[in-house]
């Protein structure tokens, strides 16, 4: 069991950095056994979906990229205890490939199967599983995908763009998640954790959450909800944000919005061109569609890529050892939590120390940054 | 299986029935087209900029306020076995809501549509289908028609989700809320959101163009697979059959696609597409 939740562990770590990374071949697969971690370092399971190359599931699912005009083999395979489909939310599939059991079929356990079809439209669309929809998804079982053009366009005679920001906006009901056998019925869900891209509260202050720009490369921010809430985005006006699509087709006239409400399911397209040396933040609130009561905010934090990143403070404090293997020890930290960045200042996990431990155990190797309560950071090594 | 239907008729009637939903029954109320009971409101249609009547017969032993929901309308007072007769505006085309605005009479789901101009807007008689949009605290319903009702409370925990006051696997035998078509078909779908919250309707495999709406009139003519419903609106969309199959409708809010909890149920229908 111990060894299992290190395989989750190491899952969820690198959610935020693979979550964006397809690998060729694709072949995405379904588990049940997977976890996500908030903000206190808390670990809920989820289900969901994962590459079958990288072993383990992501919340979200990777975020699936073809080219508008492709025709798309996804392979799938579910090695997990129940059935589970891929429903290609948004993309007018026929009805074989529409991943609902009644109508189209399910993938039972140990099964696999290739959902086909052409990617006729640019844009932002959705997937999930539709078996038991109500509790698939609430558990995790969800991704965007994006049809995009070559010519970085987001549709023909369209705006032009440099770089594509997937924003999905997702919820979690920790009861639920905590014992979802027992979660019927479903009628009074109440979600309590509210998340773009898989994270919540601080932990989209963490560097691979940060939107960073160019002053002069637009970004198309790629909204998509799959929570139970009405999202609303406030676009502030140095954002210079311009809505261009929703639900993977062109809109008859684009507008500036001064803010977007996102149902669940809904997707907009809007680019922004933020001015020179901005920092700042684009609020969104989570409001309850059954009584219209604000759950929660998310705020998204973009800035200017050329502003100076605040220097860490180097802590004097050693690990050992280090280079690890298995474990590594600091002294003077016995019970103390801490936030761990990879090399590249991708976060990787908030962690409570026991006994000033931590252990690194099928931790893929490389160089982490771990940053303690007085915010100084320390480097160490994991080693094979 | 009938197809959809929208009259231009002159009488609505008030009748009390039960509505049997898993797992309760419930007191109902609805507005039919004569003095029996069938548990599905009719829904009205009229021309576009034309000013007309309709006769309201209240069967009920309650007194009941009935009132078109757009612009300043005022409530009619229906007496209890009496009937009055309420004047129409000249309206827009689209979709408006019609119906009981007194507690009991709303609550209890005396409500539906006036299809204003719609006949006008499709080609070749294309069938016009409807969704009458409904969530519903079933424990509430039934203290409210006793009178023992003393509020919900901070949260509003609806247990039933209804397209034309029926939940999924019913809504399949609906012949209005059913989209049953021909490859290649046009069709037009009315839709009211009656409930006491927003819904959102999700279409597998096709997107619709919305050609009215009384809340989102800046949405008209955008093409979407996934369709908010404000509370209190009325919206019309046109779907073009171009894929052979049978494609759900549902809304995405996924606690809605549940009776009393239960998955599947609710708001779930189905577009069919013949070859």
């Amino acid at each position: 069991m111990k060894t299992y939740f290190h395989l989750a562990l190491f899952s969820a770590l690198l959610c935020s950095t693979s979550a964006m990374a397809q690998q060729i071949p694709p072949q995405l697969f379904s588990g049940m056994e997977g976890y996500t971690f908030l903000p206190d370092g808390t670990a809920i399971p989820i289900w969901g979906y994962g590459w079958v190359a990288d072993g383990y599931i992501t919340l979200p699912g990777p975020l699936l990229s073809y080219e508008q005009g492709d025709d798309v083999q996804l392979n799938f395979t579910n090695p997990s205890p129940e059935s589970h489909t891929i429903h290609l939310h948004g993309l007018d599939v026929d009805q074989a490939n529409d991943g609902v059991p009644t109508t189209s079929f399910f993938v039972a356990t140990g099964e696999e199967t290739t959902y086909e079809f052409t990617a006729d439209n640019p844009g932002t669309f959705l997937y999930h599983c539709h078996v038991t929809t109500t509790l698939h998804l609430t558990m995790g079982m969800y991704g965007m995908i994006l049809v995009t053009r070559p010519d970085m366009t987001l549709f023909e005679a369209g705006p032009a763009y440099a770089q594509d920001v997937p924003l999905l906006f997702s919820d979690l009901a920790i009861e639920t998640n905590l014992q979802p056998v027992a979660s019927y019925p479903f009628h009074d869900i109440r979600p309590d954790v509210f998340m773009v891209n898989g994270a919540s509260g601080d932990q989209l202050e963490s560097s691979d959450h940060i939107v960073h720009f160019e002053p002069g490369q637009p970004l198309a921010l790629r909204l998509g909800s799959m929570a139970y809430s009405r999202i609303q985005c406030y676009f502030p006006e140095e954002l210079n944000a311009v809505c261009y699509m929703s639900d993977g087709r062109p809109l008859p006239a684009a507008f500036a919005p001064d803010s977007l409400h996102i149902y669940p399911g809904e997707r907009f397209t809007v680019i922004i061109e933020p001015d020179a040396d901005w920092d700042g933040y684009l609020p969104c609130e989570f409001w309850s569609l059954t009584d219209e009561t604000l759950e929660s905010t998310a705020s998204i934090h973009i800035r200017d890529a050329a502003l100076e990143v605040p220097k860490i403070t180097l802590d004097q404090r050693i690990g050992f050892p280090n280079p690890a293997q298995h474990h590594i020890q600091w002294s003077g930290a016995e019970q103390l939590t801490i936030s761990v960045f990879d090399a590249r200042g991708n976060f990787v996990a908030t962690e409570r120390l026991e006994d000033g431990l931590l252990d690194v155990r099928n931790w893929p190797h490389g160089v982490y940054i771990a940053t303690f309560p007085n915010g100084h950071a320390t480097r160490f090594v994991v080693t094979d | 299986m009938n197809g959809p239907s929208a009259t231009a008729q002159e009488d609505l009637w008030i009748v009390r029935g039960t509505w049997t939903t898993f797992p309760n029954e419930v007191p109902a109320l609805r507005l039919e087209n004569d003095s029996n009971w069938t548990g599905i409101n009719a829904v009205i249609a009229r021309a576009a900029d034309t000013a007309s009547s309709i006769t309201i017969h209240n069967t009920d032993s309650l007194d009941h306020l009935c009132a078109l929901t757009w612009g300043n309308q005022f409530n009619t007072l229906i007496e209890a076995g009496t009937a009055a007769t309420i004047e129409l505006p000249a309206l827009p085309t689209g979709v408006h809501r019609f119906g009981l605005t007194d507690t009991i009479g709303e609550r209890l789901g005396a409500f539906s549509m006036v299809q204003v101009g719609l006949t006008e807007i499709t080609t070749n008689s294309s069938p016009i289908f409807h969704w009458n949009l409904g969530d519903w605290n079933t424990e509430s319903i039934a203290q409210i028609d006793s009178g023992s009702y003393s509020g919900e409370g901070a949260q509003y925990i609806p247990d039933q989700f209804t397209i034309n006051e029926q939940t999924y696997p019913a809504t399949a035998d609906d012949a209005n809320g059913t989209v049953e078509v021909q490859l290649g078909d046009t069709c037009w779908i009315a839709i009211a959101n009656h409930g006491l919250m927003d819904h959102v309707l999700h279409f597998h495999g096709f997107h619709v163009l919305i050609e009215t709406s009384t809340h989102h009139p800046d949405r008209v003519g955008w093409s979407k697979d996934t369709v908010p419903i404000k509370r209190g609106e009325g919206i019309t969309v046109r779907l073009v059959a171009n894929l052979p199959g049978m494609y759900p409708v549902h809304n995405h809010n996924l606690i809605a696609v549940t009776n009393a909890g239960f998955y599947p149920g609710g708001m779930i229908t189905h577009i069919h597409v013949q070859p």
